[in-house]
């Protein structure tokens, strides 16, 4: 077994926190806003205090790599933020690869560079802001796996046979400044949906990216988004997935709106619902469906519901 | 008898041997302390040998021989260094058994460090998938195997193609090893050929970045290998081994073509860097020697070889050698422990 | 196409390429093909090659490059670098590829659609707030789990954005941005590389 994976999760996290400031994803919130919620409602349930702030802005990560915004920019509205995290003494939680991903590696170059971290400071200084590099930043996922016990403990609908295909997305791996998993062979996600009774399946391209990342969905989606995908479903039915679960909402919009688009072009219907692993921890746990949001998705995921045993109308859906 | 002109062997390995025959030779009494319970080290448990494919038992069998023989050399296997003591120039050495009860205590003149290597854990590579697919070994567990087919033992199934893979950890700075190890380009081409050697219908790939190929007959060997027992020399180091219906998949650029490559394969055999063995940081703080930042022991100025006062090293505890070199090393050490001897 | 004979060597271009000094060890690299071999667009359009394009920044062959659609092609999903045996920060060279390329007016065609994005963006502090009927459907989803109906994110982190992308000068870098001058790009390394004279 890999050394780095033997690893207590309690050495990971030196404890688990009593309030985490939860950063809000743009993408998250505004197109699968069942994410952020289905967060609020599992942290509830495990009494851990979720702090956000309406000042907190976009990471601006996204823009920057589609080559719009200039890094300048981009350091000083991650040093910002993270100011604002820093004046609350908490550590920052990410839901979003994209934010993560982005401000672990801007939050990296400011913190191995003062000349970057002056140049952030000097800006934000105007506004009474002052990054010093101090909050840690987290995706909720590591914390969900530091949980694993508590939130097995809490499964009341157990995901028993339910075949979950897992996807990372690529700047939750590559964000390799002491990433707590196994970048080159991850497993937290697969060891969480255990956890709840599921039956986590590997297909070959588990670690394929999902194409979206700076802005390859608008600009080359036909001559690389589709086909790439393409393959990754394709791995994913073979390997006899029938949901899979990111930890990305950016993710999910490749993952989900795609598919009908794929269904046309080659003629292939995947049918693979795509949710969040938050989503799927509060299906387990038991949160009412009506506040996971699933409305939001573009692959229904009836079947899987079904499967499961869930009303959807007696939940209010 | 204060042990002043006795000789301390540590490590039983082919250099420890190679030194302490030569110590004993010269006329000196000489203690092989060896913490496993038999003579031999790494070159115990290969099969073949390069560059003349040569049984290294055959060797091995002839240099333990000439051990049980000598008057001169006492064998203390099963045992390791607790502590030393220098006093008046001279070493008080306390050993105790691996794992068990018991004590002795060797004084010495001479003290000849031999630890030898180790792999380097190569599960720190989450992508090629050690410890995690079956098939996936190191290059010494394949040694263990290619054993196994040697006599006859076919379970579980011999792989129909098996992709070696160097540098695995050398010449990799994000894994802190940036130096290369030297000898697995060699017995990668070994194992590869005495594989096709084995199973002529087989088909093996040697994935490399490099191939370095320094001494003598060592290019010779290579290109037969290539050119004779037909295995596939492909230029990349892998990105990734994926498990795809039982078989194993590299993915890789082949980058003389400048294109990506997928092979199937059954086995991976991952040339694991060579890193000092465990106990040799403490042994080096013990009789005073310096390491460098791997761990590997370090020669005074203008004295390869010699540690410190009456302590010398050979073998793979300085660094990355061959079974040939290490032998060198051990007889040169040995030149400088019986040097020592006759001044006083 | 000429035989390339690294005679039109661009001084100093890999300074000019890792224009933010973020970088910095691309000549460290190996070319081991490690990143090659775990790219996903490489897997697809074999002539995307992060080998072959860091040979060719430290060997100064700028045209090339700058003028092919191969740059653009990169989802950015740091497979590269995540593999490199001397942690070469790929996805950040090409980050300032694109930039140098859209200076020379190359490739803006895949940079406007963004500034569209961007624009919103410094009015919103949020990226991808859609117009006025995305926006009625958000809203629509937020109220029936619960939330807020729009993402709370107040007025003074909104007026703070803006403020930071006028003060790092990336207002005026946005609005500066325009294909009007814009130059086509093609597949630059499918030829292969000597093609003789």
């Amino acid at each position: 077994m890999n050394e780095a994976r033997v690893i207590k999760p309690e050495q990971l996290f030196p404890a688990v926190p009593e309030s985490i400031f939860l950063f809000r994803s743009c993408t998250g919130s505004m197109e699968y806003p069942g994410t952020e919620n289905a967060i609020k409602e599992i942290m509830a349930k495990l009494g851990i205090e979720v702090v956000m702030d309406p000042d907190q802005t976009c990471c601006s990560g996204y823009l920057l790599t589609c080559s719009v915004y200039k890094p300048e920019f981009s350091l000083a509205v991650t040093a910002r933020n993270l100011a604002i995290v820093e004046q609350k003494k908490l550590d920052t939680y990410m839901f979003c690869n994209g934010c993560y991903g982005y401000n672990r590696e801007l939050a990296h170059i400011m913190n191995h560079n003062p000349a970057y971290m002056k140049m952030a400071n000097n800006v934000i200084a105007r506004q009474g802001y002052k990054y010093e590099g101090k909050t840690k930043i987290y995706h909720v996922q590591e914390l969900w796996y530091r949980l694993i016990d508590e939130i097995a403990a809490r499964v009341v609908v157990p995901l028993t046979g339910l075949r979950v295909g897992i996807h990372y997305g690529c700047h939750y791996l590559a964000a390799q400044y002491n990433i707590l998993d196994d970048g080159g062979y991850p497993t937290f996600h697969e060891e969480i949906i255990e956890a709840l009774g599921g039956v986590p399946v590997f297909y070959k391209e588990r670690q394929l990216c999902c194409g979206y990342a700076v802005g390859r969905g608008f600009t080359h989606r036909e001559e690389t988004v589709q086909p790439h995908l393409y393959k990754k479903f394709r791995s994913a039915k073979a390997a006899g997935v029938e949901i899979m679960t990111t930890v990305c909402p950016g993710c999910n919009v490749a993952l989900d709106r795609e598919q009908p688009n794929l269904a046309r072009r080659y003629g292939v219907e995947f049918n693979i619902p795509i949710i969040d692993l938050s989503q799927l921890i509060g299906i387990a746990m038991g949160v009412p469906l009506k506040k996971l949001g699933f409305e939001a998705n573009s692959v229904p995921l009836d079947g899987v519901l079904d499967k499961l045993g869930i009303d959807r109308r007696e939940q209010g859906e | 008898m204060n042990g002043s002109k006795t000789a301390l062997v540590i490590g039983g390995g082919i250099a420890g041997i190679e030194g302490a025959i030569k110590i004993a030779q010269a006329g000196y009494p000489v203690v092989i302390v060896e913490k496993q319970s038999r003579l031999g080290g790494v070159v115990a448990q290969l099969y073949g040998s390069f560059p003349r494919w040569e049984d290294p038992r055959v060797l091995l069998q002839h240099k333990i021989e000439q051990v049980e023989k000598s008057d001169r050399i006492t064998v203390l296997t099963g045992m390791t260094v607790k502590t030393a003591v220098k006093e008046d120039g001279f070493f008080t050495v306390d050993l105790q058994a691996t794992g068990g009860a018991g004590e002795k205590q060797v004084k010495a003149g001479a003290v000849v460090l031999a630890t030898g290597f180790e792999m380097f854990d190569a599960s720190v590579y989450g992508e090629y998938g050690y410890g995690i697919y079956p098939n996936v070994i190191n290059s010494l567990e394949f040694e263990a195997r290619l054993r196994e087919w040697n006599s006859g033992r076919m379970e579980p199934a011999v792989p129909q193609s098996i992709a070696f893979i160097k540098c695995v950890g050398s010449r990799d700075r994000s894994k802190g090893l940036p130096y290369c190890s030297k000898i697995c380009c060699m017995y990668t081409a070994k194992q590869a050929g005495i594989f096709k050697d084995m199973f002529p219908n087989a088909q093996a790939y040697v994935f490399y970045m490099d191939y370095r190929a320094a001494g003598k007959e060592y290019e010779e060997f290579t290109r037969s290998v290539i050119e004779t027992k037909h295995v596939r020399y492909v230029r990349g180091r892998p990105s990734k081994v994926l498990p795809e219906n039982g078989r194993l998949i590299i993915r890789a650029e082949d980058t003389l073509m400048g294109v990506p490559v997928e092979v199937e394969t059954d086995m991976v055999v991952l040339a694991a860097a060579i890193v000092p063995s465990r106990g040799t940081a403490e042994l080096a703080r013990l009789f005073g020697i310096s390491t460098d930042q791997y761990g590997f022991l370090e020669s005074e100025s203008f004295n390869p070889g010699k540690g410190g006062e009456r302590v010398f090293f050979a073998g793979a505890c300085g660094f990355a050698v061959e079974t040939q070199g290490a032998q060198y090393q051990g007889a040169a050490a040995a030149a400088q422990a019986v040097a020592l001897f006759n001044q006083t | 196409m000429p035989r390339e004979k690294y005679r039109d060597k661009v001084e100093g271009l890999f300074k000019k390429a890792d224009m933010y000094n973020l970088v910095e060890n691309l000549e460290t690299c190996l070319a081991c093909g490690k990143c090659v071999g775990n790219c996903p667009v490489a897997s697809l359009n074999p002539s995307y090659n992060p080998r072959q394009i860091i040979s060719d920044v430290l060997n100064g062959e700028a045209q090339r490059w700058l003028q092919s659609e191969e740059i653009w092609r990169c989802f950015w999903c740091a497979g590269c670098y995540t593999v490199c045996p001397n942690d070469i920060h790929f996805p950040l060279l090409m980050m300032q590829l694109r930039y140098l390329a859209a200076e020379n007016n190359y490739g803006v065609k895949y940079i406007m659609p963004f500034k569209r994005f961007a624009l919103r963006a410094i009015e919103d502090g949020l990226t991808f707030a859609p117009g006025e009927k995305g926006r009625q459907k958000i809203m629509r989803y937020r109220s029936n789990i619960g939330a807020a109906p729009w993402p709370e994110i107040s007025e003074k982190a909104i007026a703070e954005y803006k403020e930071l992308s006028d003060l790092t000068g990336a207002t005026e870098h946005l609005q500066n941005i325009t294909d009007e001058d814009e130059k086509p790009v093609e597949f630059k390394y499918l030829e292969g590389r000597i093609t003789g004279e």
